[in-house]
């Protein structure tokens, strides 16, 4: 059952109005017309969250620069201004029209340029950073700037023969999960329920009760697709608030117009300055990127901040430095987005890479050998490399694609072939305090069987299936003997949220933190039970038996009545600090763990038209260990089909006035099937010490490289290199053009 | 308006909002949750249902259109506990993820196969490629679609 399925007793419907224009002032407001309408329930302005004293207006877990609803100014398009609840959706949507706000209209930034230049208009005007890591600009848009600097840069590039310099963007896009962005709550004397489709069910409820000063459960059904969108948190304390307001639960579904309005991926623009030997031995990189975080920094400002430790790439390079600006506009928030800015940053030093090679004489896969990192090196961030095989990833995936053909290269319809590679290297989300370590309980219950306790929300990633089947293995039954049960904190332990490819590892490690002390409970009880050695017991689907044929056993069902009903076991997982190597040295943790991999693109490209068609992609990762193969490759497949969206066509187009003009798919068209290419994907398995059976995380790794094989592909059939995607027929063709290629 | 049908084989009777979708009656008037919408404007397919055995999508329709006709939702797949072929051939092929798009993909592949039993992979990319999948990637759809091709088949011998 996803939200939308969801009926309440007694629950009411909220529509919201949303501002017309990306910057203006609000002078009045006036819903008296809207509240007189039969059917309406009431209106929640600024004046009623005001009013409420209980109520911190303002919410945020980086900036607290959301407001409940606008309070003194809007700041993009859609932003929401009032709500409305009514007996049913149609009642609430009439009224909207009824209310009359009087805006006094500001100029706007709309892209990061606009936003960077000097004496621009500010989004924001005073900063309110919570997270002790950022660094805003006072008196600018630049919400957090920060460097990571490894050796010494200037001498890098006085050490290089050749120095490279090339920049790049990538426009907004949106992830366009089906199921719409929704929220029901409650709101009782004592407690706030809220049932929400969003992916961090904790941090969510560690944020409302903050605001509305009362304790608050988070219950997270079947989610239909999030790919970032439903990472953080917009909806929620709206509903709460208007839930509050009204005294009866209040449900909201937002459409999929005004999900384009409430979440993008945000737009990034970069430059790459690369300095190399003649041989092609990378020496320095100076990497500065901007991301447009739009009109509030929900959680654009850290994600930007995240990707430093990989916007060098998966390379070793001796002096580097990287810049990172977070920059406000007057766009929707933006929100993580299926490995972002990594994508966009593996695009640029990828493409960069493929000119390097041809300007230098030198073949692209030999000039990547060169230069990837391996095991036992130390990366810009300082952590040791422990299961790296980078090389191994760009080898298999050259190898699927299959020796390149000479001639292959013009094909006899007037199209031209080419292939490009790309590598790449992610990080995932990890938590600086033991404290936000991820939780899991396995439990043995009253029939026998056992019950996994996960935070994680499912949406479609398997993470059930990967908590079964290492729960079951480290108990040491049958994957039939466990359930599940996720996404209710009142239900299950902390976990820190649903993303950058966290939940094998992190989900992973402590359910078999669990399942491995719940095992050595029920040996131990079984062990007094049967008056016999726990080293000649043995488990069964059925209980524990002693080894041999003397069939004396005990059921599951008589341990757990013999210890109260139940047994459960807790276990988490917090790998951060530092990691010691085994002759004693320390090297600091930025990522848990690491994730390596390569893509390979075949792409036809018409002369005529501009119209590129993906041909085939061939993916290699490094999982680790593939607890669920056929799930990981389909997660792999997904991501790559994903990412052709953003490669070719997708685009969000804001017109002058700053309205949104893509906001249908009518002019925002994805992926279907006649867009799928051929796959070859391959699951490379060298286990990480740290990661349950070896895994480590993969999700998010198969569009990451996408972009940047297609660009070299195009590149190795037309020889014209392009600094931008999406790559549409119109652009393809004025780069063939204006190079005359 | 009082809407008369055939909804999963059994005749229904309804009182409706003349204006309100197909979409929105079997969603909230039957409570047939299984349809889902996404676009609202005949683009996605999420909410693909059949109408006389032929696709179609559920938000773009009246309600009222559909007086007399026959409507076979992804409720009215399955008998009972037994999975329909094209459902089975989803499960055992991963040609789902989320599952949102699933039922619509499932309605599809039920109205092709009933046109085209024996369909190439290029007929299958033509009759499902209006359809959105946002999780898959395809290719475990395009397999699914084989493989029930492979079960209708099977079944019917
Ligand atoms: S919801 Fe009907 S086609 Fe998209
Ligand atoms: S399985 Fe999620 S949209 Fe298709």
């Amino acid at each position: 059952m996803y939200l939308a399925d969801m009926d309440m007793p007694g629950m009411a419907h909220a529509k919201v109005l949303r501002s017309p224009f990306p910057h203006a002032r609000i002078v009045s407001i006036d819903a008296s017309a809207a509240r007189a309408l039969p059917g309406v329930v009431c209106v929640l302005t600024r004046d009623e969250v005001l009013a409420d004293s209980t109520i911190d207006p303002y919410y945020g877990y980086v900036y607290r620069d959301v407001p409940i609803v606008a309070i003194d100014k809007v700041r993009h398009e859609g932003d929401i201004v009032a709500v409305v609840v009514a007996e049913d959706e149609e009642t609430a949507e009439d009224a909207l029209e009824l209310i009359d706000v009087e805006y006094d209209e500001l100029a706007s930034v709309m892209d990061i340029d606009a936003a960077m230049a000097k004496g621009a208009i500010q989004v924001h005007e005073v900063f309110k950073p919570i997270a002790p890591e950022l660094r805003p600009v006072e008196g600018t848009n630049i919400c957090h700037h920060s460097t990571l600097a490894k050796g010494d840069i200037e001498q890098g590039f006085r050490e290089a023969d050749h120095i490279f310099e090339d920049s790049y963007s990538a426009p907004a896009v949106q992830h366009c999960a089906l199921e719409l962005h929704g929220c029901i709550a409650s709101v009782g004397d004592d407690e706030i329920t809220v049932w929400t489709n969003c992916q961090s069910p904790f941090p969510l409820r560690g944020e409302l009760q903050r605001m509305f000063n009362k304790p608050a459960r988070v219950i997270v059904p079947y989610v239909g697709g999030g790919f970032g969108s439903k990472s953080r948190d917009r909806l929620e304390a709206v509903v709460v608030a208007a839930a509050k307001l009204a005294g009866r639960p209040v449900r909201l579904l937002l459409t999929q117009e005004e999900t384009f309005q409430t979440f993008i991926r945000p737009a990034l623009t970069c430059t790459v300055r690369t300095g190399v030997k003649s041989d092609g031995t990378i020496v320095a990189r100076h990497h500065r990127f901007a991301v447009d975080v739009g009109a509030y920094s929900i959680s654009g400002a850290r994600s930007a901040n995240n990707t430093l430790k990989v916007a060098t790439g998966p390379y070793r390079i001796p002096h580097v430095l990287v810049e990172c600006d977070a920059v406000y506009t007057n766009k929707p928030p933006s929100a993580p987005y299926r490995g972002l800015p990594t994508t966009q940053h593996t695009m640029a030093y990828e493409t960069q890479l493929d000119r390097i090679a041809n300007e230098l004489g030198l073949d692209p896969i030999e000039l990547r050998m060169k230069n990837l990192l391996v095991e036992g090196d130390v990366h810009v961030t300082g952590d040791l490399l422990r299961s790296v095989h980078a090389k191994d990833c760009l080898e298999k995936v050259s190898s699927s694609l299959g020796p390149q053909l000479k001639g292959e290269a013009v094909a006899s319809n007037g199209t031209i072939r080419g292939r490009g590679f790309s590598c790449s290297i992610k990080y995932t989300i990890t938590p600086s305090e033991p404290t936000l370590a991820t939780e899991a309980g396995v439990e043995l219950q009253e029939d026998g069987l056992f019950e996994i306790r996960i935070g994680t929300v499912n949406m479609g990633q398997g993470v059930d299936t990967m908590a079964a089947a290492i729960g079951a293995e480290a108990v040491g039954v049958p994957i039939e003997s466990v359930r599940i049960l996720h996404s209710d904190t009142a239900l299950v332990p902390q976990d820190h949220g649903t993303t950058a490819s966290r939940a094998t590892f992190h989900t992973g490690n402590a359910v078999l933190d669990a399942g491995t002390k719940l095992r050595a409970e029920l040996l131990s009880t079984a062990s007094d039970l049967l008056e016999e050695d726990e080293v000649r017991l043995e488990l069964s689907a059925a209980g524990v038996a002693v080894a041999g044929s003397s069939g004396r056993s005990v059921s599951f069902v008589d341990i757990a009545r013999h210890r109260g009903g139940s047994l459960l076991a807790k276990g988490e997982c917090w790998v951060g600090g530092v990691y010691t190597d085994e002759s004693g040295k320390e090297y600091p943790i930025a990522s848990t763990f690491w994730t390596f991999g390569s893509v390979g693109a075949e792409v036809e490209v018409s002369r005529e038209t501009g119209e590129i068609r993906v041909l085939r992609i061939a993916a290699a990762a490094n999982v680790g260990k593939a607890v669920n193969p056929e799930q990981t490759k389909a997660q792999l497949e997904g991501g790559v089909t994903f990412d052709l969206g953003p490669s070719l066509f997708e685009r969000l187009v804001w017109g002058d006035g700053g309205q949104l003009m893509t906001t249908t798919l009518m002019d925002y068209p994805l992926p279907t099937l006649h867009t799928m290419p051929e796959f070859h994907v391959d699951l490379l398995e060298f286990p990480y010490d740290q990661g349950p059976y070896g895994a480590n995380g993969v999700g998010e790794m198969g569009g990451v490289m996408v972009p940047a094989a297609i660009i070299n592909a195009v590149y190795d059939a037309t020889g014209v290199l392009f600094h931008e995607v999406p790559l549409t027929p119109e652009t393809v063709l004025a780069g063939l053009e204006a190079t005359g290629a | 308006m009082q809407l008369e049908l055939t909804l999963n084989g059994k005749t229904e009777r309804r009182e409706i909002a003349p204006h309100h979708t197909l979409l929105d009656v079997l969603r909230d008037d039957f409570n047939l949750k299984g349809t889902k919408g996404y676009c609202h404007s005949g683009v996605c397919g999420a909410c693909t249902v059949l109408l006389d055995g032929k696709p179609i999508s559920a938000c773009i329709m009246l309600a009222s259109q559909t007086q007399g006709k026959s409507i076979t939702t992804v409720e009215g797949l399955a008998e009972g506990e037994n999975l329909h072929p094209v459902q089975r051939a989803f499960v055992e092929n991963f040609g789902l993820q989320c599952g949102y798009c699933t039922p619509g993909m499932l309605l599809l592949t039920v109205a092709l196969l009933e046109e085209n039993p024996e369909p190439s992979k290029e007929e299958i990319v033509d009759y499902l490629g209006g359809n959105i999948c946002r999780c898959t990637g395809y290719a475990n759809i395009l397999k699914s679609v084989q493989a029930a091709a492979a079960l209708v088949k099977e079944a019917s011998l």
